[in-house]
């Protein structure tokens, strides 16, 4: 693509463009997010927005989340042009299948090739949001126990053009309307999310008009090369060497009785600059949603490296040619084919993914080291749906009220609301009044669970509680919670998180556990009790320093027993730190 | 009289305005210490250069209007007061788990932030209001009562209550009050529906928390501002400004301390608008260039946006103010901005900066990185003999010495280097322009731009080049714009209540008995603190959304009631629009809900008209010299003294306009002094 004769940009020029290209991503991005309908899309911010090259290579996806963009949306620029070899200034593209590159039937992504008026193509803009309902055949967007895409029933779009001279084509539009609940807020959202797409072709168009396609194309290419650099010089100062990784999901409908354990494998080159990163030796595809789409496996991936890596490293086509991603054809993990489901692919089993490599990055690299993240999704953070009896409309969102789950790092204590591994902390969390003002339900209680953390020099995030239930009429929650039998497990000497749980209580006083996954109905009176996990510990708790966990004590989030049997601190009864108590302890 | 008063983290700027409306500037260092003895200082210098006694001065004064960062430093520093947070039973953590989102998905050296009170100091209380007002479970006194012998036990100096649903519902907020007050005599207590009745838990509560622990701290800071500004002879009024743009008496801040967090930015925008109002009007983008930051704040149909997420420190992992504030843009991005090239060769500028000590390496105090005022220097936009009016001298060899650290990695000649890093930084607050003015649906192209602050003029013409605008205006009070905008600003007041309503089951009656009972509490102030205005204006707006949209936008009523069916329409009509400028869409299809509304009173103490600056002419012509633009062409520029501009005759670029408060680089751009005295340049 790059014009022979435009020059080499300086470094400076580089800086220029690369904030620029940024830029417009933020833009999509904020757009999106006041503007959209749904809960999962506008409080949450579960939504990304990235530029590729018109040969399908990330540029840039700046304030996206990871799991969405790493990689995914080069291959969906792919089935686009596959698909549709003919692109005109105008069109815009619908594409959630996770059988041609999307991460799950969930995140509707718009692609819109961005064309200028001789009609060359220079870039494509991609905006991916998590819809609130895509017309499964159960109202949620994680069904883990569809066996297929049959059972699971999305409506799927593999790069399907929606627009044509910029006006929406009302059938497909019809279609949705007619299968996927509550139309109005799919609608706005998907208005929403044209816009802001539109937004960033606007933008790009002028950019290219101001300072030249060519220089652009040029910016491209020596921003990769730049990732590539950065890249080269990280993977530089690591040792050599090979590690394996390891991290089980609980069991559940359509995974083998024990779970499954996801493996990876770690070749650190850094004589070539090469990371490779092996999942070739993983189970079968599943009869359930768990399967790990092409996309979020290889991003999982690339997480589980860049999270152990020096964060300036940009995350581009150029720095990702530095990692070499093995999967296997018929792996659950990035290896399914149609007709697969892979409704849950991008938290469940991707998260494992996520912390295999984690762990075999410890023991190749302690002094980067990041813990296991805590699982998802419990019941907190799942689908809830009904017809709200204040206005008798019928509602369908997922919660956000809050998954803490951050692992301990070499570096420092896990970041309270990480949400999960593929998401890196990049949601925001659910206030309390707008979710009691959306539905018609109460939260009785949100608090963080005492001794819940990953112990370690630096610990793992704290468990959180949430107790709700609704305040009038039935209330359906979706949800599929992993880490109730697998903690999030330290690295370097650090302990476990704490383990997910869920149980109800309904009117009639009496408490029942419930199972890991499934659909729950509550009425009035009814209440479920949830609990998310903790993130992993990193390096011995008997390492940390006894004033911090002086501050844990005192703010109650760990008891003074913990304090002493599990990080050898004696705290006295009245709130001060007993210096040679703990001296004797530690010895 | 009138004294308006700006105390910076740097400089304490005062602008005075004598008896027939004319102003003089004066600048003294700020005395962080005791702000109070800096505000004292530009007072002498003003006395001196009336030819009078500070006694004398004070005397001649009615009003002094005090901008002042006392209240965000002690936030910054953790030199608050030991605050309490009460909170609904149930809730401990709706400090510390925040809204979410996080910085850097992949950076684990950024650590979460610690809550604004501790989970310590957290006290939670057996009550619940419903998201519908009625009370699901009655307050128990008794633990109330128990709670304030347990904060006593803990020597709690201030307390902030926040109730969830206590917005629609106040009755246990207010009984909770009730029971501080009798069993926790004379420590202050911040309600949080009282101070800020929006709904979202967090944000209310971190305004509750940050209001509560400056009662104590502001109480005693302004109580000693007035009585030593009274020692010294003045008898006048003593106002401070607001983070919305407007000022209040000081006695009324001491009572709400979190309204004055972000007191100097907020009063750019207003001299902004003024300023603009002079050269024929038109919407606003007010950019002030500090040594460290990049504050953008914008003006639209002659209304200064307000915005309710201003931070305290950096987004996400400072602290939210939670509270309506002007909305301003801030980016680490200023005269003291570092340069560095990282290991992949890429040059960086900011955010971290060189700050007041050492300051960029010209300035001769020990820096040695480059900064953007050495790139600046060496790119001829600075005189060495005159920066500041010729009151500090700058040292262009250590200059050079930083910058051949820059260039020699990039492998470009220090003079190249310099016009990169300028290049980069105009960048950078290009984006900050950009990102404000797209959140609030303007086209900098169609604005005027204005330059403000000391650094201003560094960059400013190549900002406004970039963002494609074709006029700037650069005040002749542009260094001491905060000051300037604190002498013409209204005294004002904001009254705002929660309640939902949608379009799809509108109620009249409902509506416009919340807008009457605002309107008759601000009609109490208008009689009250705002007594003997020149005039009075109402304004009346909602926040609303389509149906299940979370992010409401504020939207001004056509009118000041719904009396007819029409009104509704006309509402809906103006929404949509609103809509449409801000997401390049609208959905009238969709019912509209209304969740917040608002009735604002400003009460005009004065004409908003800048007066005319008396300058101090500087001695002998400067020297015309040769300058670097960005884009490395080397051209000879003429040097004009600010002050010595002929009015009204446009000239031509490439030149450096100069005063002894700043100076202006200006390409091929045309200029012209215009009859308000403020550099126009057209581009």
């Amino acid at each position: 693509m790059s014009a022979p004769e435009t020059p080499q940009l300086s470094g400076a020029r580089l800086g220029v463009l690369r904030s620029r290209m940024d830029g417009i991503a933020r833009k999509m991005s904020n757009a999106l997010l006041r503007a959209g309908r749904s809960g999962v899309l506008n409080r949450a911010k579960d939504l990304s927005c990235c530029i590729v090259t018109a040969d399908c290579r990330l540029l840039t996806a700046a304030d996206s989340l990871p799991i969405h963009v790493l990689s995914g949306p080069d291959l969906m620029a792919r089935a686009m042009h596959e698909f549709h070899p003919v692109l005109a200034a105008g069109d815009a593209f619908l594409h959630n299948s996770p059988y041609h590159g999307c991460s799950h039937a969930a995140d509707h992504t718009i692609l819109v090739p961005v064309i200028d008026a001789a009609g060359t193509h220079h870039f494509t803009v991609l905006v991916k949001a998590h819809q609130a309902d895509i017309g499964n055949s159960i109202p949620t967007t994680y069904m883990a126990q569809a066996r297929d895409v049959y059972e699971e029933g999305a409506l799927i779009f593999p790069a399907v053009r929606v627009q044509q001279d910029y006006r929406t084509n009302e059938d497909f539009v019809r279609m949705c309307r007619s299968r996927i609940r509550v139309p109005d807020q799919w609608h706005g959202d998907f208005l929403a999310m044209i816009g802001a797409a539109r937004t960033g072709e606007r933008e790009l168009l002028a950019l290219g008009g101001e300072l030249g396609w060519s220089t652009l194309h040029v910016f491209a290419e020596q921003w990769f090369d730049y990732g590539e650099r950065r890249m080269r010089a990280a993977v530089a100062r690591l040792p050599a060497g090979s590690a394996q990784g390891s991290s089980t999901h609980d069991p559940m409908p359509g995974t083998p009785p024990e779970g499954v354990m996801v493996r990876a494998a770690v070749h650190v080159r850094p004589g070539e600059g090469v990371i490779e990163v092996d999942l070739t030796g993983n189970v079968d595809a599943l009869p359930c949603g768990l399967n790990v789409s092409e996309s979020c496996a290889r991003t999982a991936a690339l997480i589980g490296i860049f999270n152990t890596l020096d964060p300036d490293v940009p995350k581009n086509a150029g720095s990702f040619r530095c990692i070499d991603v093995k999967l296997r054809d018929g792996s659950a993990i990035g290896g399914a084919r149609h007709p697969v489901s892979f409704s849950v692919s991008t938290t469940n089993l991707a998260d494992r993914v996520v912390a295999s490599v984690q762990l075999a990055m410890a023991t190749l690299a302690p002094d980067s080291a990041v813990a296991e993240v805590g699982a998802v999704n419990p019941p907190h953070k799942g689908v809830v749906s009904g017809r709200d009896p204040r206005d008798g409309r019928r509602f369908v969102n997922q919660l956000f009220l809050g998954s803490t789950g951050g692992p301990g790092s070499a570096v420092s204590d896990g970041w309270l609301t990480y949400s999960h591994a593929g998401n890196g902390g990049v949601c925001f969390v659910d206030s309390i009044e707008m979710v009691e003002l959306h539905h018609p339900l109460r939260v009785h209680r949100r608090a963080l669970v005492a001794d819940s953390e990953g112990a370690g020099l630096h610990c793992g995030a704290p468990s959180l509680e949430v107790e709700l239930g609704p305040t009038q009429g039935t209330l359906n929650i979706a949800y599929v919670s992993d880490g109730i039998v697998h903690a999030a497990q330290g690295v370097c000497g650090g302990g476990e998180g704490g383990r997910a749980a869920g149980a109800r209580r309904d009117a009639d006083g009496v408490l029942r556990n419930l199972a890991s996954m499934g659909q729950i109905e509550l009425a009035p009176g009814d209440r479920v009790l949830s609990t998310g996990t903790g993130g992993g510990g990193y390096g011995d708790p008997r390492r940390r320093d006894p004033q911090a966990v002086l501050h844990d004590v005192l703010d109650r989030r760990i008891t003074r027993e913990r304090a002493e049997t599990v990080y050898g601190v004696r705290i006295l009864a009245d709130g001060t730190l007993d210096a040679a108590a703990t001296a004797r302890l530690r010895e | 009289m009138r004294f308006a008063c700006d105390t910076g983290g740097t400089f304490t700027d005062l602008v005075v305005e004598d008896a027939d409306g004319t102003w003089q500037l004066f600048k003294a260092a700020t005395t962080a210490d005791d702000p109070v003895r800096g505000v004292l200082d530009a007072l002498r210098l003003a006395a001196d250069a009336y030819g009078l006694s500070l006694a004398a001065l004070l005397a001649r004064g009615d009003v002094f209007v005090h901008a002042t960062t006392h209240a965000i430093n002690a936030v910054i520093t953790a030199r608050t007061a030991r605050t309490a947070l009460l909170t609904t039973q149930g809730h401990p953590d709706i400090l510390l788990l925040r809204e979410g989102g996080r910085p850097d998905p992949f950076d684990f050296r950024i650590a979460y932030p610690p809550p604004y009170i501790p989970r310590s100091l957290t006290f939670e209380i057996d009550e619940r209001i419903d998201a519908d007002g009625s009370v699901y479970r009655a307050l128990d006194e008794a633990s109330v009562i128990a709670t304030c012998r347990e904060l006593a036990a803990v020597k709690i100096e201030a307390v902030a209550v926040c109730l969830l649903w206590s917005v629609l519902n106040p009755v246990h907020e207010l009984r909770v009050g009730e029971l501080l007050a009798r069993h926790l005599p004379g420590v202050p207590v911040t309600l949080s529906h009282l101070l800020s009745p929006t709904p979202r838990e967090f944000r209310r509560a971190s305004a509750t928390a940050i209001d509560a622990s400056l009662k104590p701290l502001m109480g005693a800071y302004l109580g000693s501002l007035t009585e030593r500004l009274g020692q010294a002879g003045f008898a006048g009024r003593v106002l401070v400004v607001t983070s919305q743009g407007g000022v209040m008496d000081a006695a009324e801040v001491a009572a709400a301390p979190i309204h004055v967090v972000n007191s100097g930015p907020s009063m750019a925008p207003v001299a902004g608008r003024a300023y603009v109002e002079l050269e024929g009007g038109g919407d606003v983008v007010v950019a002030d260039t500090g040594g460290t930051t990049f504050d953008v704040s914008v003006v639209r149909d002659g209304r200064i946006p307000l915005a309710r997420e201003l931070w305290i420190g950096a987004p996400i992992i400072g602290h939210l103010t939670g509270f309506p504030s002007v909305d301003v843009r801030s980016v680490g991005a200023g005269g003291g901005s570092l340069a560095r090239v990282d290991d992949g060769g890429v040059l960086h500028v900011g955010p971290d900066s060189a700050g007041a000590k050492p300051g960029p390496a010209c300035y001769g105090r020990g820096g040695t990185v480059a900064t953007l005022t050495d790139a600046a220097l060496l790119l001829g936009y600075l005189d060495p003999a005159f920066f500041l009016g010729g009151t500090m001298k700058l040292d262009v060899e250590a200059a050079q010495r930083a910058m051949h650290a820059i260039a020699a990695p990039l492998g470009v000649t220090s003079d190249e280097a310099a016009a990169a890093i300028v290049e980069l930084a105009t960048e950078t607050m290009t984006q900050a322009i950009v990102d404000i003015t797209v959140k609030q649906g303007i086209d900098p192209a169609d604005a005027i731009l204005i330059g403000g602050g000391g650094a201003a003029g560094l960059n400013i013409v190549f900002i406004a080049r970039r963002l494609g605008c074709k006029r700037l205006i650069i005040p002749g009070t542009g260094a001491t714009l905060s000051a300037a905008g604190a002498l013409i600003s209204d005294l004002s007041a904001d009254r705002r209540a929660t309640r939902h309503m949608s379009t799809s089951h509108f109620d009249r009656d409902g509506a416009n008995a919340v807008l009457e009972r605002l309107e008759d509490e601000c009609r109490v102030f208008a009689e009250g603190p705002g007594q003997g205005a020149i005039a009075t204006t109402y304004s009346y707006s909602v926040e609303a959304r389509y149906a299940d949209q979370a992010w409401e936008i504020e939207v001004t009523l056509p009118g000041a009631r719904f009396t007819a069916d029409g009104d509704v329409a006309a509402f809906r009509r103006a929404f949509d629009a609103e809509h449409e400028r801000l997401y390049a869409f609208a959905d009238p299809a969709s019912a509209i809900e209304i969740v917040g509304w608002r009735v604002g009173v400003a009460c005009r103490l004065r004409e908003p008209k800048p007066g005319t600056l008396r300058e101090r002419v500087r001695g002998g012509a400067p020297r015309d010299r040769t300058i670097r633009l960005p884009d490395n062409r080397v051209v000879m520029a003429k040097v004009c003294a600010f002050e010595s501009l002929p009015v009204g005759v446009l000239q031509n670029g490439p030149a450096v306009v100069e005063s002894a408060f700043t100076s202006v680089a200006i390409d091929e751009a045309r200029f012209r002094r215009s009859e308000a005295g403020s550099l126009v340049i057209e581009l």
